[in-house]
């Protein structure tokens, strides 16, 4: 037990065979006492949520439920020996996350004809995927844009690693292919094991990032409109998403898709509520912006999966909807400052500065922080966090209604991992290289997610690449939401031969190095 | 003033009865193990609910 940063075995948490961990830290009186009051408040959501007899009753409807059991742990995982400042932007991040997803959760129930069946409400619904940009939305302050998809399987798999693998299952047994992207295959599952909750007047669904995706999104625009009548609008995003020649199909399928929502669901598109959340879209980038530009020193702050997660939650599923998220902006932007300007470190030491790039590992995303603590590995920052930095236009004029459409359309087509994995030559493996010599970096945690087919394709061009600019590539192979393919352990053991043979170096906490988690939530 | 004391008292004793009892829980992680219990219970239930599977 100690106070210092590095100085526990982190490894001696975990007991064999166990779903959960032997006890929580002791990270010196201050922080664990903020700790342990962080978890309160955890405690106290998820007491507010169980309150509501309709969530109960889900509870025992819905499989996947079962894995917000795990909340707490998931937060334990993200904090990992973090102290001061990192401790508290992981809290302030993942604290919001979990309050946000418990509304989520309680509204899908409310108008979900199983349970709330609240009819009023599910007319002001409109679904959406779970990986898809909520730019559409951004005008319609009074409709309640949903996702099924982000509770039941990408919020799932966070919570427990093996989520995931009865919907996986139930896809292959219906003879669905099983080589495609589990996570789609997943949310595919979900609807053909009925569970997922019926709601909404509607639903937008968007061409994704791959096959899979579509493979996914054709079976459960099936059973939404064929069976519980509820209209699909497919928004169509180009794939050349740099190319000018697209832009203009682009901005007509955002305005078919208001068009659509405004036709199903009697409620005009508002102006004043879109540039308000533009204005706030450009706060979000503005924090980000800083904050890598504080990794590109030699004392980054908001970094790993302090900055991947809540870049995923805040740019596409939030885009400037909801107003608590510029509060939480604000709030880890002071924090880094002030860490930055003590000169802080989030580990005793820090070895190697890396980028991490490709899709990772769904179900072992705290596999970033285990880099830092094992390996002294600073995660500077990863694909998906590499974002569109482009500012919308914030002032209502006519030329400016003109050009929201747009910037929605830009932000579409941008959205997390297709923004890279889609577009060309440039966006994925050019751009890697870019950020390796912006940021300084002297290594590459390149993810191999083998279902990824956009991305398996790129391998040879990768390593040439690296090998001609001389910096240290690792792959990391995973199957995204599959832990029974390569399980967390496989993962870390591509790292830490990589580490012993290339670098000869040793772990900073060899407890580390293996661990008993393969039972683990 | 003894009354007042003593009322005093009992909510300094309950204050710090349910920060002993919460902060063992936090801190021996009981939230976790007692979930954990309850897991396998809960995917039993999920089996025996009737479900309209198809493509």
């Amino acid at each position: 037990m100690a106070k210092e940063v590095g100085a526990d075995r982190l490894g001696d948490f975990y007991k064999e065979g166990s779903l959960v961990r032997k006890r929580r830290e002791w990270r010196g009186l201050a922080d664990t006492m903020y700790d342990y009051s962080r978890w309160l408040k955890i405690m106290m959501t998820l007491g507010k949520f169980v309150m509501k007899p309709r969530n109960v009753k889900a509870m025992f409807r819905y499989r996947w439920m079962a894995n917000y059991l795990a909340v707490p742990m998931m937060v334990d995982r993200h904090t990992q020996g973090l102290r001061g400042e990192y401790l508290r932007i992981c809290h302030e991040e993942q604290d919001l996350v979990i309050d946000d997803v418990a509304k989520l959760l309680d509204s899908l129930f409310r108008g979900d004809r199983r349970i709330g069946n609240d009819k009023k409400f599910s007319d002001k619904v409109v679904l959406v995927d779970e990986n898809e940009m909520t730019a559409v939305m951004m005008g319609f302050p009074t409709l309640k844009c949903l996702s099924r998809e982000t509770p039941s399987t990408y919020v799932s798999v966070l919570l427990n690693q093996y989520a995931a693998c009865h919907y996986i299952d139930v896809a292959q047994e219906f003879g669905l292919a099983g080589d495609v992207c589990p996570m789609p295959e997943a949310e595919a599952g979900v609807s053909i094991d009925d569970d997922a909750p019926v709601l909404g007047a509607c639903a937008i669904q968007c061409n994704t990032t791959c096959d899979g995706s579509l493979l996914g999104n054709g079976v459960i625009s099936q059973r939404l409109e064929k069976e519980d009548g509820i209209p699909v609008f497919q928004l169509a995003a180009p794939l050349r998403h740099r190319e000018d020649d697209v832009q203009e199909y682009a901005a007509q399928e955002i305005r078919n898709a208001i068009a659509f929502i405004e036709k199903h669901t009697g409620v005009k598109w508002d102006w004043k509520a879109y540039f308000e959340c533009a204005k706030r879209v450009n706060y979000a980038t503005e924090c980000r912006q800083e904050w890598l530009e504080m990794n590109r020193t030699p004392y980054p702050q908001v970094f790993g999966s302090n900055l991947a997660l809540y870049t995923e939650t805040n740019y596409m599923a939030i885009c400037g909807r909801v107003a608590a998220f510029e509060k939480a902006d604000r709030k880890i932007t002071k924090l880094a400052r002030q860490a930055y300007a003590k000169k802080k470190m989030a580990a005793k030491e820090y070895r190697h500065r890396a980028i991490v790039w490709g899709v990772q590992s769904h179900y072992y995303m705290d596999f970033l922080v285990w880099l830092l603590n094992c390996w002294g590995i600073v995660p500077l920052t990863d694909m998906l966090s590499m974002v569109s930095t482009k500012k919308l236009v914030t002032e209502d004029t006519p030329e400016n209604r003109e050009q929201a459409i747009y910037d929605m359309a830009w932000l579409t087509e941008n959205m997390i991992m297709r923004n890279r994995t889609h577009g060309g030559y440039k966006v994925l493996l050019d751009e890697l290289w870019e950020f390796v010599e912006m940021f300084n970096a002297d290594m590459v945690i390149l993810w191999e997610h083998m279902s990824c087919k956009a991305l398996d394709g790129m391998h040879g061009l990768f390593e040439e690449k690296a090998r001609e600019k001389g910096i240290p590539l690792v792959w990391v192979s995973h199957d995204l939401f599959d832990p029974r393919i390569i399980s967390r352990q496989g993962v870390r053991d591509q790292i830490n031969s990589f580490m012993h043979t290339v670098f000869n170096e040793e772990p900073i906490d060899p407890s580390l190095e293996v661990l008993p988690d393969e039972k683990s939530w | 003033m003894s009354l007042f004391l003593n009322i005093i008292k009992v909510v300094a004793i309950v204050i710090v009865a349910l920060f002993a009892l919460t902060f063992t829980v936090y801190f021996f992680n009981l939230d976790m193990k007692l979930t954990a219990a309850i897991y396998p219970w809960l995917n039993k239930q999920y089996d025996k609910v009737k479900r309209d599977q198809h493509l």
